[in-house]
């Protein structure tokens, strides 16, 4: 056959706009459309306080959560106990800031910090053998260690009253994770410290999938494990890698939310994996894994956040948000399946 | 067995390498494998195996399905630990325990199942386990990815971009892709000097199996370019017409043994066919009378196809099927003869319709199909057949559930057993317990209770699709039996078989099958398996 330059200039088109880019410029376009929609329909919607401090806010926490499961699921795995992994991450984050407050927030603060991130990694790291190395599959564990971690907090907070960041000037000196405002674009517009956390470490994620080897041979783990492991890539660690990667970002979320509420509670973010994981599916990450990205993923995440806010704004009540957020889920997912059926054809 | 020390030269074989080797110049085997024995479960699926491969040579291995051609391949590939036998490759003895092993001393095996990364480009995948990063950054260097699959396409004179997504090409390319990259290393240890080293070999798995004819042609182009450039393969197949034109020497394997070894130039198909067979096939038929022939006529025409279609599998299938008559379809594997009957069956789509006794099927499917009394035995028994892991009695009227239960669907275990205890008895299906396991019966019981299973539908037309893979001889004789008792009853039979003298002893009427067209249709008393044979082929190849 000939090659891409000897190929006629409308195939090559054809080729650039294959059915699958379309679908995912379609998720965009949509976006995009409601967007419009919504400013129409809405004068609050198209304003700065709704759409920055309001929406990308809320959605800065699950979206660095996202950003930790779009590893996984690339390369072909599944983490069920995120929300668990949190809820442990933000007791630890608040009882080791309590124990330490009396040596005044300089200490406490970073201290806590870095144990949560290592309470996350280790979390991350016990899917990630049990998974990777041991071999059992990804739904189970992860389903498991839902139970577990949650159990875990709950024990933690004795029996599951929620944990406040008691001493107050510790509280107010660790608020600034959630309360800061950044006027990145002139006083009216401020930026809120979450959003600024997330751009973060969506840069780096996207540095690291897309620039690194580990985040190629990620997708290669997702195209094909077994060819990749026969080429000599080790795949057992870079599977693991993809959890604690994940266990990572939850911490860092419960960073977010702790500063956000000030207290941590075992009984929380209860269902919150689903969201997670549904916006990367959403945003195009197949569940086999070996393709998508970060940025399909931000897209997943904000059209279900806009859609959420939406309904909000006109009022539609939650149980109607769940029918139209769970029909966005299998509507996407069944225009994927099939586009993949078309184009073997 | 052996002391590490032998084996860890025999690892750093290929580090070391060895001079530039033309085929011409040097004829010592390159692989050398020699009284190879492998044990599963008690029985043996190599007994005592000797093969050798020299460089510049493509060496085929042929055998029937449970010869251990694949096997021995695994063996070769790190796939078993726990093999007997003396393996030399490259001049020093070898153990080969994992199949990355395998693959770090220059042993590469192209499966039929390809594995390549289909997300990936082309470059991406040549050069997968290979790439280079920065140091701090720890960036991945795209552009020496390029640079080095460049290269090596370069140097296999290869038709393909490296830029292009791998699953986008054909099936034919996508091998290409995965030859490169078993190649890779071979290639850049030794820049500037000859290639390949001694320590390479390339094994196929029956590559063209999956493959159209033109993309056959243009493999068989490159095999023969890499064994001009003195590498060393191994050619596994199943399709003997092939042989001629890719195979320098070919070694036939039967139950786990070596028959023999042949230089191409000096055998006959039909001899490598009784090779591969046993001379005792041919007397397991049933003899079939003069008499008992013209006594058993063909009834009314039950099944009528027409004009049967699927693109680019098999196109404008048409004839009609009569009660008690069997009906061969012959091709060579990949013809198409399997997806026509898949679709005669409702498994697969197609265009074209198919009448039952004058009634159109509409909306053919499996459930359809057997409700109407059509029955499949189907080729893969283990992925397509049996319900693993159940007992004979559920895999026995699996098909007619519906029959048995009784008000309000309820299903009575008794009422199961008896059912299947008598299919047991009817279909000699040893050892005769209804709650046994199916996976624990031999391949020749497991095919008897998936027959059995049509049999308690009461179909009328059944369709067999290579009933006899893998089964034993004695077992093999009994179903021969069991399908001219079929036809005799009245009803209608399908046969496809791979083994042509089953077609040509069995079949009343053949239709052949060559690159998805109905190109003949024969009368089965008229014709012999070497005639047959050079149908399927077509004659111009054949030659």
């Amino acid at each position: 056959m000939s090659n891409d330059t000897k190929k006629p200039y409308a195939q090559r088109i054809r080729d650039a706009l294959s059915f699958r880019k379309l679908q995912q410029a379609s998720i965009l376009l949509l976006l995009v459309g409601l967007c419009a929609f919504a400013s129409y329909r809405s004068p609050t919607f198209f304003t700065w306080t709704n759409l920055v401090d309001n929406l990308l806010t809320n959605a800065a926490a699950l979206g660095v959560i996202a950003i930790g499961m779009t590893f996984v699921m690339i390369a072909g795995g599944f983490d069920l106990s995120v929300a668990s992994t949190t809820v442990v991450c933000s007791v630890v984050l608040v009882l080791t800031m309590d124990a330490l407050s009396p040596y005044g927030a300089a200490v406490a603060i970073p201290a806590a910090l870095l144990l949560t991130a290592l309470v996350g990694i280790v979390l991350g790291a016990a899917n990630g053998v049990l998974i990777a190395y041991v071999g059992v599959n990804p739904f189970v564990v992860t389903l498991s260690t839902m139970l577990v971690f949650r159990g875990l907090a709950l024990i933690l907070t004795g029996g599951g009253q929620a944990k406040q960041v008691a001493d107050i000037p510790l509280r107010n000196q660790f608020n600034w994770v959630y309360d800061a405002q950044l006027p990145l674009f002139g006083q009216s517009c401020q930026v809120s410290m979450p959003i600024v956390i997330f751009l973060v470490t969506f840069c780096l994620g996207i540095y690291l999938l897309r620039f690194t080897r580990f985040g190629h041979y990620i997708f290669a783990i997702g195209g094909n494990e077994e060819a990749a492991w026969l080429a000599g890539v080790n795949t057992h660690r870079i599977k693991a890698a993809t959890y604690v990667l994940c266990g990572f970002t939850c911490a860092v979320a419960a960073a977010i939310f702790v500063a956000m509420t000030a207290t941590a509670q075992a009984e929380s973010h209860v269902g919150k994996e689903l969201v997670v994981i549904a916006s990367v599916i959403v945003g195009g990450t197949p569940l086999g894994g070996g393709s998508g990205g970060l940025t399909s993923t931000l897209i997943g995440l904000l059209l279900l956040r806009v859609i959420d806010n939406l309904l909000t704004q006109f009022s539609v009540g939650a149980e109607y948000r769940k029918v139209v957020t769970g029909m966005i889920i299998v509507i996407v997912v069944t225009i994927d399946v099939l586009a993949k059926k078309r184009s073997r054809k | 067995m052996y002391s590490n020390d032998r084996l860890r030269r025999a690892q750093s074989s290929r580090v070391i390498g060895t001079p530039f080797c033309n085929k011409s110049q040097n004829g010592n085997p390159v692989l050398q494998m020699q009284g190879i024995v492998k044990e599963f479960a008690g029985t043996r699926a190599l007994d005592e195996v000797d093969f050798d491969v020299r460089p510049g040579e493509v060496h085929a291995l042929i055998g029937e399905n449970g010869a251990g051609k694949s096997t021995l391949m695994n063996v070769l590939a790190g796939r078993f630990d726990d093999y007997d036998g003396l393996i030399t490759f490259d001049g020093r003895q070898v153990r080969i325990t994992s199949p990355r092993q395998a693959r770090d001393m220059g042993i590469a095996v192209i499966y039929q199942e390809l594995s390549v990364l289909p997300n990936f480009t082309v470059a991406e995948n040549i050069m997968l386990g290979d790439e280079k990063a920065g140091r701090w950054t720890r960036k991945l260097d795209r552009a020496s990815i390029n640079a080095g699959a460049r290269k090596i396409i370069e140097y296999l004179r290869f038709d393909l971009d490296p830029d292009e997504p791998v699953e986008k090409l054909s099936k034919a390319r996508q091998c290409l892709v995965e030859i490169a990259g078993a190649l890779r290393r071979n290639i850049r240890s030794r820049p500037g000097k000859g290639w390949p080293s001694r320590s390479q070999i390339l094994v196929f798995d029956e590559p063209t199996a999956s493959l159209g004819s033109e993309d056959i042609d243009k493999l068989f182009g490159v095999i023969k370019d890499l064994r001009d450039k003195g590498l060393a393969m191994v050619y596994i197949s199943h399709r003997l017409a092939e042989l001629p034109i890719i195979a320098d020497r070919v070694t036939v394997l039967r139950d786990g043994r070596t028959v023999g070894t042949r230089a191409i130039t000096d055998c006959q198909i039909s001899e490598l066919t009784r090779m591969m067979l046993g001379h005792d096939l041919a007397e397991a038929f049933p003899a079939k009378s003069p008499q008992a022939e013209k006594t058993n006529r063909p009834g009314k025409v039950i099944l009528k196809v027409d004009g049967l279609s699927r693109p680019g599998v098999f196109e404008n299938i048409s004839f009609e099927l009569r009660e008690g008559e069997i009906l061969g379809i012959a091709g060579l594997v990949g013809s198409g003869r399997s997806e026509i009957v898949r679709a005669i069956f409702g498994a697969d789509d197609a265009r074209g319709t198919v009448e039952f006794r004058g009634k159109p099927i509409i909306g053919r499917s499996p459930s359809l199909c057997c409700a109407v009394g059509i029955g499949m035995v189907p080729e893969n028994r283990k992925r397509e057949g049996n319900i693993t892991g159940r007992p004979v009695s559920e895999n026995l009227t699996i098909s007619i559930l519906e029959r048995l239960s009784g008000t309000l669907g309820f299903q009575s275990p008794r009422n199961l057993t008896a059912h299947a205890t008598r299919m047991i008895e009817q279909m000699k299906i040893d050892p005769p317990r209804p709650q046994m396991d199916i996976q624990d019966l031999s391949g020749g019981n497991q095919q008897k209770v998936i027959v059995g299973r049509w049999l308690a539908a009461e179909s009328k037309v059944i369709i067999f699709d290579e009933p006899t893979q893998g089964i034993d001889v004695g077992t093999k004789s009994q179903m021969y039996r069991l399908i001219i008792d079929l036809a005799r009853q009245g009803r209608a039979i399908i046969l496809i078989s791979s083994e042509l003298i089953e077609i040509t002893k069995l079949a009343d009427r053949i239709l052949v099958i060559r690159d998805g067209r109905l190109v003949r249709e024969m009368m089965g008393p008229e014709t012999d398996e070497d005639a047959l044979f050079a149908e399927c082929v077509g004659k111009d190849k054949s030659e």
